[in-house]
């Protein structure tokens, strides 16, 4: 049984040792695991009386381990979650609102672009309906060419739009249509007018919501597709909407995309669905401009960087292997 | 040893360990595999050395088996003889792999022997160097071709941003300018100055002596078409803008100090050392545009 | 082998033309990988990119040039 057990645990301990340092530690626990064998052989050839014998000795610690352990099952009996455990929420479920449903988005993976179809519909859906409150501030008319719109379409639709430009000669402030360089209108002057025009509530702006929002795309789609009629026992203020994936239900944006809303050039069927879907891929672009790109540059520096990788080890072994196995002779002299 | 009937002749071959003992004084043996077990076989009844033969190794010490063309047998245990260890380390375990496909010699008189290597070494040395090189090659040109990438990215950064850029450019509708005439519109933060040029001041530019001039340029270096005179309204001199159809030569004067500018913008009269700056600009004769910029 | 024997005469015996080759060829690779990956990519996001569906939108007049 000796021999046995002791080697094991030389092969248990010589596993790691691959440097000096972790031999020699191998080699102490070897001492130590033989005179613990031994110990034990000892203990196991006598009666039960040792055993008995180390439990009083280690009363103190047997106790302490107890009480901790008790302790925590308190605990976790009284609060519902073990200590220690960073889970301190005041917030309970519905609060939270409820976690969105991970959806298959046509740019979810790795090298999947984003569907541009899907950005020139959404844009529709978002100058139809969300236009209406959100404003869209850092996307400009030129960020559409390309994406979602020919330049002159883009041309077109930014001259429908009067900014204020100046000052000219007379150092008068005055009208022009849009030009490309222009940032997409926003429908509120400022917050104030917003928030007077939303009963208080500010529609945020949305170039960015995608990446401001826990869940992204999820988020957002759950969100305007998840409207329902509050629970029994639910109480829901005058002018605030139902939405149990928005955090505390109750939310000021009422429900807006309804099926046949708008009606796309491209003969795609408008269901709620398909708007939301739309929007948020539209919305997703906004937040993501350089998406595409990143994807298609990530894909090919990984594969330069994997190639480099393997040649560079290839190489490295092919200077090394005659410095680590070449053969030092000593020749005596005579 | 339990090998089967057909078996090879197997031999074990042995190498002594390499002690050496580290500064601490721990004596350390290097590239020794520890899993194997001692001879020592007991019975799990806990009562000490089993009843294997000391002296013979235990079955589960090597294994023989088909692999491919010829046998193999990995021996993780072999014994140290007494001879050559004393007597007290002869069931010290030593690993050592031994296939039959490596030449390895009868076991050695000497345990200091080296081993048989040069079926290592390879046939064909060209095809190796010029493999060698490949690689190293082929390191290099992917680590310049991303070196390159890297820096084109950097100095990328350099340029203008895309919504500089989308101001950069300014349209000024032809139609809008009647002959003789002068337009100012501004163009990244600068005045330009766009004229519709008559026949007769175009004969006028392009008859003078250009061997006269402070800065010699022709008429016809200055205009891509020379009914259209496109020009920075900045007076070379000191920055001001030039007030236009006026001064000596019938172009533009700079009522700060003076300086005269002919019907081509060039520097006549005055302290302005250049001729008025001419910036990128195209024709869109589709929709009858001038795009600066 | 012939082969390998004159590749190494060619571009690896002197440094000056392997070095002046590893430059030329990271051009010729960068160039190469560069449309490998992108044509890679165009396949595998056929019909989704903008340039898939520009025809769809762009005017038969075709004054466009972005």
């Amino acid at each position: 049984m000796f021999s046995r057990l002791s080697s094991r645990s030389l092969g248990a301990s010589a596993r790691y040792g691959s440097s000096p340092a972790g031999r020699v530690v191998a080699v102490r626990s070897v001492q130590l695991d033989a005179e613990k064998t031994s110990l034990s052989q000892a203990r196991f050839a006598s009666s039960k009386a040792s055993t008995r014998a180390s439990l009083s000795n280690n009363a103190l610690p047997i106790t302490f381990a107890l009480i901790s352990a008790g302790s925590i099952a308190w605990y976790t009996h009284l609060y519902g979650s073990i200590p220690f455990l960073p889970e301190a929420s005041a917030n309970t479920p519905a609060e939270d609102g409820l976690h969105p449903t991970h959806y298959p988005w046509s740019h979810s993976g790795i090298l999947d672009t984003f569907d541009h179809s899907s950005i020139r519909r959404g844009y529709q859906v978002y100058r139809e309906v969300c236009a209406a409150c959100h404003s869209l501030d850092r996307i400009a008319w030129r960020n559409l060419v390309g994406v979602s719109h020919t330049a002159d379409e883009v041309k077109e639709m930014a001259g429908e739009v009067e900014y204020e430009d100046g000052p000219d000669d007379a150092g008068e402030m005055f009208q022009r249509p849009g030009k490309l360089s222009d940032y997409m209108p926003r429908p509120y002057p400022n917050e104030e007018a917003a928030r007077a025009g939303n009963a208080g509530a500010l529609p945020p702006d949305l170039s960015l919501i995608i990446k401001a929002r826990h869940g992204g795309c999820d988020y957002v789609f759950s969100l305007l597709t998840g409207y329902v009629d509050p629970p029994a026992g639910v109480e829901i203020r005058e002018g605030m909407n139902y939405n149990p994936y928005f955090p505390g239900g109750a939310i000021s944006m009422a429900r807006l995309l309804f099926d046949g809303l708008v009606e796309y050039p491209d003969g795609t069927p408008a269901t709620t669905s398909q708007m939301a879907k739309d929007v948020v891929t539209f919305l997703n672009w906004a937040a993501e401009p350089e998406h595409d790109s990143r994807k298609r540059i990530g894909m090919q520096a990984c594969i330069i960087l994997s190639a480099l990788t393997a040649i560079s080890l290839y190489v490295k072994r092919f200077k090394w292997a005659p410095i680590k196995s070449r053969k030092l002779l000593y020749t005596p002299p005579k | 040893m339990a090998l089967p009937a057909r078996a090879i002749s197997f031999k074990p071959y042995n190498l002594a360990v390499t002690t050496r003992t580290l500064p601490s004084g721990v004596p350390i043996a290097p590239g020794i595999s520890l899993y194997a077990k001692g001879y020592g076989v007991d019975h799990g009844h806990g009562h000490g050395h089993g009843a294997a033969r000391s002296d013979v190794p235990p079955s589960w010490t090597s294994g023989v088996r088909l692999g491919g063309s010829n046998f193999e047998s990995k021996t993780p245990l072999l014994t140290i003889p007494p001879f050559l260890m004393g007597e007290s380390s002869c069931t010290a375990p030593v690993s050592r792999s031994v296939h039959t496909s490596s030449q390895v010699p009868a076991p050695s008189p000497s345990p200091y022997a080296v081993p048989d290597w040069s079926h290592y070494k390879t046939e064909n040395p060209s095809m190796n160097r010029a493999f060698s090189y490949f690689m190293v090659g082929s390191m290099g040109l992917l680590g310049a071709s991303a070196a390159k990438a890297t820096i084109t990215d950097f100095l990328a950064t350099m340029a203008a941003s895309a919504d500089v850029l989308a101001l950069a450019k300014v349209e000024v509708s032809m139609s809008a300018i009647p002959l003789a005439k002068n337009v100012i519109i501004k163009w990244r933060g600068k005045p330009v100055f766009v004229r519709h040029r008559t026949e007769d001041e175009i004969k006028e530019a392009r008859s003078v002596n250009i061997k006269t001039l402070r800065d010699p340029q022709t008429d016809e270096d200055r205009v891509k078409r020379p009914e259209w005179l496109v020009m920075l309204g900045v007076c070379t001199h000191l920055g001001c803008v030039p007030i236009g159809e006026s001064g000596d030569y019938g172009g533009w004067f700079c009522p700060c100090h003076g300086s005269h500018y002919d019907i081509s913008g060039r520097a006549r009269k005055g302290p302005a050392p250049l001729n008025l700056e001419v910036p990128p600009y195209d024709f869109n004769d589709a929709e009858e545009k001038i795009i600066i910029g | 082998m012939a082969l390998t024997d004159t590749l190494y005469n060619a571009l690896f015996r002197r440094n000056s033309i392997f070095v002046s080759s590893i430059f030329v060829g990271a051009f010729g690779f960068g160039l190469a990988f560069d449309t490998a990956t992108n044509r890679f990519w165009d396949n595998w996001n056929k019909g989704k990119q903008w340039k898939d569906i520009r025809d769809k939108y762009v005017t038969p007049a075709g004054a466009d040039e972005e």
